[in-house]
């Protein structure tokens, strides 16, 4: 552990300190990209395809052309840089020959004025031949299905790498003999046949979760202006700028110093601003006519052609013994990427296989690609939906032998050190901690009393919870700390903050240096003049980026204590920073100031040389963060309506850094689990078109379907996190969906095995049982 | 495209203020791209979110779905004009202190919400709140810290001073 020794009354870690950007929030001042002009500025529009599978055969661009106020119009011809065969979305700029989802862009208009451009769309005719189309991930799968990717084009897995980074037994990684399967893994271990026919209960169950999106306010946006040496820079909304710059120079084929990304206010990324979308076709746009262009998605792009969450299928069969041992599980989960590859298979396994204790199991894994928008990471990807299978499963199970469910879960929830399906030790985590604190709550505890107040007018009452977590990602990073003249302090990383994690940093400096929190500077660089560093994803850039710049602190005040020791003619060991001064320990009157220290290493002729920490580390150790929560619901028998009455998160944050900005995470992720559980699709037609791209059918939930969201924070530190910090945006995403299946399984008896719980599925399972 | 512009004038945040618009143009589109006023943001287009909700003549409205000539001769008011330069509003105050902006993209929306909620029902009721608040979509916050701050600012507020 890394926590060093802090002065006195130091502002910093553990105080609840509200983002100091809020005030620009409240009044608008903040700037997005959509709020952002440059002088001469264009505006994108893109030409999307209305077939989910077509051949083009011919695309005629004279009309849109000669409309004034267009200044380009472009298709594949004009793009040398596009080939065949494209290993992701962000390299298939403009579709060539074939279109392979409804949405996919055909044609790019940039005009003088939007207005302009979207009348320019409707004079450019495209030929198509409508192909049958691949919209069932089952059937995609089949052998003779229609052909999404193009055969030999590689699956793509770096997102699973920056994620969840876990190492698994991976299979055939290019498309093996089925067209459309993109990737496979599976692991094994111990006799599930034998485990089967040992079992007093076998119980198997198709779980479904559909599409969902990740539903940032904020559309995807990009500003893109050249100079005329070739250098572009890009204001964008990502969640990465390192990585949109690496995917934009692969996809335009120049080199990564020729592109500046900044990366602007992201308005909501949750995964979807990982990776490239429209960076590259506006650059190209601009660089066609040598003027700033923007390009704003409206919603209906942003759900028809955003990269939304795979959808998950999962056949679970489990064996157990009638006093609940248990003996065998058997799983197959079919992750359907969309149009191109580039899933997380690995977290699935992990928690289906490893979450407890199953002496036997054998799991497979397949990426299945179909006629659809592919998919991107969705706040702790495939772990809501894994969770959703595994734990409705547990509940399952303890119902039908009669068992406490939460004292059944513990007896079989693996400790630390216990190994996970890739033979891998379970880190130190919290998830025995959450499960005892919430099965403490009163609610809990009253859940018989409340399910008895049903009926006289109420409806069928329940209580549910479930335990989800997520392993925690891992990516090398960089921050520098400098002491400025004045004795502040300046903090740099390229880090976006997409969660409130610029305060939390600040607050870590502060604390590592002995610097109040006021005197702290933290600042986002671009990608010309930050350090190098990861995406902000997967929950973790507190215990990545937080490491940095905590050890660069660290740095930063030990050069600090050396220039301060020959001054004082004073040991290290002995100095302390107490108010903005260093002093001998114990001999307040004798010290030097900060101020005085920052001043000399930057003072002309002066010998002393500037205060500058730097840290650059990687990892290789996770931090496994849990959350448990529980629902406290009342079903409408008639109507199947499910009223949220109470509901509770209960969270390992490791050490809450900033408790106010971890609630905010944990409300907020419990929320949209709550979304995944109850109303959020995307529903397609049998010829692959989405029938509800708006904000009016793909319904997110709102504040009046809403009760308040009770948090409790439980703090079990990480062994190697800043001051035992873990991540914490992820986990709160992931019990919801069992949470809400397991307390109608309570009020009604039935049990629900595909998501969302709408009133419709609810009342036909309640009429079905009789 | 080559549609005439009509002159029409507007009370924008209190001050008179001319503007060219076309006929089809969006209160939206005149306030963010003609004014200069980005605070109202574009969240969906279609009325949906309510990240565009500007105050018209008192009313909380959706300003995607209000044609900017709609608006000739009323009262406009949009986050800019919720406070002062110099001062927030006690909306805007308590949102910052209860830590309710995350990403803040849809937090100019809310907030004219609220401030219509309160100028209607001055003293609302948790539900009364949520539903002011219902026809704005937050995807970051889980709306608990939104309504607890709208409470805490109505309180402040002493009767009758609206």
């Amino acid at each position: 552990m890394s926590t060093m020794k802090t002065t006195r009354d130091v502002r910093g870690v553990g105080l609840s300190i509200p983002r100091p950007d809020g005030p620009e929030k409240v009044t608008g001042r903040v700037q997005y990209v959509a709020d952002m002009t440059s002088r001469g500025l264009l505006h994108a529009k893109l030409l999307r395809s209305r077939h989910a599978h077509a051949r083009i055969v011919g695309i005629d661009t004279t009309r849109a052309k000669a409309l004034p106020g267009v200044r380009a119009v472009l298709t594949a011809r004009d793009i040398p840089e596009l080939k065949h065969k494209a290993p992701t979305r962000a390299h298939a700029v403009l579709a060539i020959d074939r279109v392979v989802f409804a949405g996919q862009p055909v044609a790019a208009v940039a005009a003088d004025e939007a207005a302009i451009a979207e009348e320019a769309l409707d004079l450019i005719e495209v030929q198509y031949e409508v192909l049958p189309a691949a919209v069932d991930p089952l059937k995609s799968m089949q052998p003779g299905a229609p052909p999404v990717a193009e055969l030999g084009t590689e699956a793509d897995t770096s997102e699973a790498l920056a994620h969840s980074a876990v190492a698994m037994a991976k299979g055939e990684a290019a498309p093996a003999k089925a067209v459309n399967i993109s990737q496979t893994a599976a692991v094994k271990r111990g006799d599930v046949a034998k485990g089967f026919a040992e079992s007093d209960l076998v119980l198997e169950h198709t779980y479904r979760v559909p599409m969902v999106h990740q539903g940032y306010l904020e559309p995807h946006a990009v500003l893109a202006e050249w100079d005329r040496a070739g250098n572009l820079t890009l204001w964008a909304s990502t969640q990465g700028s390192f990585n949109t710059r690496s995917e934009v120079a692969d996809v335009l084929g120049i080199e990564e110093n020729r592109i500046k990304v900044i990366p602007v206010e992201c308005g909501g990324g949750f995964g979807g601003k990982i990776r490239a979308l429209c960076e590259p076709i506006t650059a190209l746009l601009a660089r066609a006519t040598k003027r700033p262009v923007r390009y704003v998605m409206t919603r209906r792009e942003e759900l028809e052609a955003g990269m939304p969450a795979p959808q998950v299928i999962i056949r679970l069969k489990t064996g157990v013994k009638r006093d609940g041992a248990l003996m065998a599980l058997e799983a197959e989960t079919v992750l359907e990427s969309g149009a191109f590859s580039g899933t997380v298979l690995a977290v699935s396994a992990v928690f289906l296989g490893s979450l407890y204790r199953w002496p036997a199991f054998d799991i497979k894994g397949s990426e299945v690609l179909t006629h659809k928008p592919s998919v991107a990471a969705y706040r702790a990807p495939v772990a809501p939906q894994t969770i959703f299978a595994i734990d409705s499963h547990m509940e399952s199970l303890a119902r039908a032998l009669a068992l406490d469910p939460v004292e059944f879960r513990r007896r079989h929830l693996q400790k630390p050190g216990e190994p996970m399906v890739n033979n891998q030790p379970w880190a130190s985590n919290g998830a025995h901690e959450v499960l005892t604190r919430i099965a403490e709550h009163p609610l809990w505890k009253e859940r018989e009393a409340w399910k008895k107040s049903s009926g006289n007018g109420h409806g069928l009452r329940g209580t549910g919870l479930a335990l989800g977590g997520w392993l925690g990602g891992l990516q090398p990073t960089s921050a520098t700390v400098k002491l400025n003249p004045d004795g502040t302090l300046a903090v740099l990383t390229g880090q976006v903050d997409i969660a409130g994690t610029n305060i939390a940093l600040a607050q870590i400096a502060a604390t590592a240096y002995g610097l109040d929190i006021d005197k702290v500077k933290i600042t986002t660089g671009d990608t010309d003049v930050a350090p190098l560093t990861g995406l902000s994803a997967g929950s973790k850039t507190i215990y990545t980026v937080g490491t940095a710049v905590l050890q660069a602190a660290q740095n930063a005040r030990q050069q600090t204590l050396e220039i301060a020791a020959k001054e004082l003619e004073a040991s290290v060991q002995d100095l302390e920073i107490v108010d903005g001064k260093v002093i001998v320990r114990g001999v307040p009157d004798k010290g030097v100031t900060l101020a005085s220290i920052g001043k000399k290493g930057n003072l002309y002729m002066s010998k002393v040389e500037p205060v500058l920490g730097v840290a650059h580390p990687a990892f290789s150790q996770q931090a496994p963060a849990f959350a448990a929560q529980l629902a406290r619901i009342e079903v409408d028998p008639d109507t199947g309506q499910t009223t949220l009455h109470d509901f509770v998160v209960v969270q390992d944050a490791g050490h809450a850094i900033n408790p106010l900005g971890v609630e905010g995470q944990m409300q907020g992720g419990a929320v949209q689990s709550l979304g995944i559980a109850l109303t959020e699709a995307l529903m397609y037609d049998d010829s692959g078109r989405l029938m509800n791209p708006s904000l009016l059918d793909y319904r997110t939930l709102t504040a009046a379907d809403l009760p308040d969201i009770e948090t409790i924070i439980v703090e079990v530190p990480s062994p190697s996190g800043p001051y035992g910090a873990r991540g914490v945006g992820e986990p709160p995403i992931v019990p919801a969906p069992a949470a809400l299946a397991n307390a109608i399984h309570d009020a009604t008896g039935v049990r629900l095995t595909e998501v969302p719980l709408t009133p419709e599925r609810i009342a036909l399972a309640i009429a079905a049982k009789g | 495209m080559n549609v005439r512009k009509q002159a029409m004038t507007l009370t924008l945040n209190d001050e008179l203020v001319e503007v060219l618009v076309k006929p089809y143009e969006t209160l939206l589109d005149t306030l963010r791209e003609t004014l200069g006023l980005t605070g109202p943001k574009e969240g969906c287009g279609t009325g949906d979110c309510g990240a565009c909700t500007v105050h018209l003549d008192g009313k909380a409205v959706a300003s995607c779905l209000v044609l900017a000539l709609q608006a000739r001769n009323r009262q406009v008011r949009t986050i800019e004009g919720l406070g002062t330069d110099d001062t927030l509003h006690p909306l805007q105050d308590a949102f910052v202190r209860h830590g309710v902006p995350q990403c803040g993209f849809c937090i100019p929306g809310v907030l004219m919400a609220a401030a219509a909620l309160l100028a209607e029902t001055p003293r609302p009721s948790d539900e009364e709140i949520r539903y002011g608040i219902a026809g704005n979509l937050c995807r970051c916050t889980g709306y608990t810290k939104m309504v607890t701050a709208i409470a805490e600012a109505a309180a402040a507020v002493p009767q009758g001073a609206r």
